[in-house]
């Protein structure tokens, strides 16, 4: 059975002071329930509304607010890579032929903890034991990889700062995208310290978002004015923690879910018109664009730096901003991305719009490559 | 952290009891419930060795909670003697000192009080073995 995303919605990102999570959810929602296609299936990917909103059993919750009582609704949780796993389960329902449409809502609502809880809530896709006991935040071990990248690689300070501030000159013209303004690599470089040696502009920022998407069968897709086809899907993992791996800056389950993903798209890597990455922090953008094999090993951001991977590039990446300017609301990220990718593949995508784009790649990582799941999605033929 | 699940650990987390691999003699920290390199299950629980190198490190100013007071918080990927990677903080050492490479060792101290129970965690953290200190003691 072929797999299509059928319509997409999307919330602004940032500070939603006035909107609950589930008021989120239903505004994502309801966008993508525009079309004449009714959903029978309802998934969300959401990582920590139990900290953040004291509200666990999400399906039920939004199924009932959207008026889909009845349909079996419930909530999927991989950390960062939350959107992307839930939209992972969607495909298969519908690829297996258990279901004909699936609305997935990705949702995460950050603003409502105070600064030092949203390290905790992020940290708990760490370990509990060993990483959050000692006090190391999920920032903290980004920091640690930071430095042995940049030991290792050779990579300079103003080098790192190259993928933020492509993130940054795409979201100018993002309509939801958290922060719509140009940065130079001196702002990245000034910014305050989080986790030596990275700054406050190196990582994604707090807020609030819900991204939707409509994924449809094959039978139901002529319904859908404009759609994109699902190619791949895929998911792997990688050992819990970074200091558990024998070789912390190989990125093993981004290099096997986009191999996978792209073999089983049968989509040559020369073919791919742009892609979607998660750069959490920068060190981890500059890692995925060398597990997946667009940059040789410790060249990302000197190849980020020459123009590679901008919006005119070779391979643009992060089109409306990627985590750094678009924003991470976490657990609806994955879904932000595949949202995206539907713009760019209708050529809805406005001034960010790639020309000719034919096909794109999204990766969506939980933890530090713990969970990565990979997308490839392409235009109707 | 819940006081039961500090408690469960206090073995591991006061002397660094890891498990080492009965069949291929691998050693891991932290424990894990099938052997990484040959896929046995037969583990055994054992110490590790004190004595290692910095493999990375950072200096983290936005802490957890219940770290505040400590904040800014130095951290360490640190390398054993048999090669298992430790995570852990790095105290008692003057910053020139911590860099990749560094010979480290762990010792015990307060983690931290817990917020709500007032209990206070134990376990490992890490020096840096300072040459100078170590000449002049022979
Ligand atoms: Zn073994």
């Amino acid at each position: 059975m072929r797999v299509f995303v059928a319509s997409v919605g999307l919330t602004k990102i940032g500070d939603h002071w006035n909107k609950s999570l589930v008021d989120l959810a239903v505004e994502a929602g309801r966008k993508a329930l525009s079309s004449k296609i009714e959903p029978d299936y309802l998934i969300i990917g959401n990582m920590f509304s139990s900290l953040a909103a004291s509200q666990e059993h999400l399906g039920a919750l939004v199924a009932d607010s959207l008026g889909l009582k009845g349909k079996p609704a419930f909530k999927v949780e991989a950390a960062c890579a939350s959107g992307a796993t839930a939209f992972h389960t969607a495909y298969n329902l519908v690829k297996s032929g258990a279901s004909e449409s699936v609305l997935v809502i990705g949702v995460e609502k950050m603003r409502d903890l105070e600064p030092e809880y949203v390290s905790q809530a992020l940290a708990m896709a760490e370990s509990a034991e060993y990483t959050q006991f000692v006090g190391a935040s999920f920032a903290a071990l980004n920091g640690l990889l930071a430095r042995l990248y940049m030991h290792e690689t050779g990579t300079t300070r103003d080098e790192l700062s190259s993928i933020p501030v492509i993130d940054h000159k795409n979201a100018v013209s993002a309509w939801h995208a958290q922060f719509r303004k140009e940065i130079t690599p001196e702002v990245v470089s000034r910014s305050s310290i989080v986790a030596d040696p990275l700054r406050l502009f190196d990582c994604a920022p707090v807020g609030d978002g819900a991204a939707a998407a409509l994924v449809v069968s094959e039978r139901l897709v002529s319904e859908a004015s404009k759609f994109v086809e699902v190619l791949s899907s895929s998911v792997c993992t990688n050992n819990f923690s970074i200091y558990e791996r024998d070789d912390m800056l190989s990125f093993s389950s981004t290099r096997e879910a986009f191999e996978k993903a792209i073999s089983t798209a049968s989509v040559p890597k020369g073919k791919i018109s742009f892609a979607e990455i998660h750069d959490a922090f920068s060190v981890t953008g500059a890692i995925s664009l060398e597990a997946m094999g667009f940059s040789k090993k410790g060249f990302a951001c000197k190849d980020a730096a020459e123009g590679k991977y901008s919006l005119n590039g070779e391979l643009p990446i992060n089109t409306f901003g990627g985590l750094k300017a678009r924003g991470h609301p976490v657990g609806a990220t994955g879904i932000y991305q595949i949202a995206e990718a539907y713009l760019q593949l209708t050529e809805q995508a406005g001034e960010n719009q790639v020309k000719g784009a034919r096909y794109g790649v999204t990766q969506n990582m939980g933890g530090i490559d713990t969970t990565t799941v990979v997308h490839v999605l392409g235009s109707a033929e | 952290m819940m006081a039961i699940q500090y408690w469960r650990n206090k073995d591991r987390y006061y002397r660094l009891i890891g498990v080492s691999c009965t069949r291929c003699g691998r050693d891991f920290f932290p424990p894990v419930y099938r052997c990484r390199k040959c896929g046995s299950e037969e583990l055994k629980d054992k110490e590790m060795p004190k004595e290692g190198k910095i493999v990375t490190f950072t200096r983290l100013y936005e802490t957890l909670p219940g770290f505040e007071t400590q904040a800014p918080l130095n951290l360490a990927i640190v390398e054993l003697k048999n090669g298992v990677k430790v995570l852990g903080q790095v105290v008692d050492t003057p910053e020139e000192l911590l860099k990749i490479g560094a010979h480290v060792r762990a010792v015990f101290r307060r983690i931290r009080v817990d917020g709500e129970s007032g209990q206070i965690l134990y376990g490992y953290k890490f020096v840096v073995e300072h040459v100078d200190a170590r000449r002049e003691t022979g």
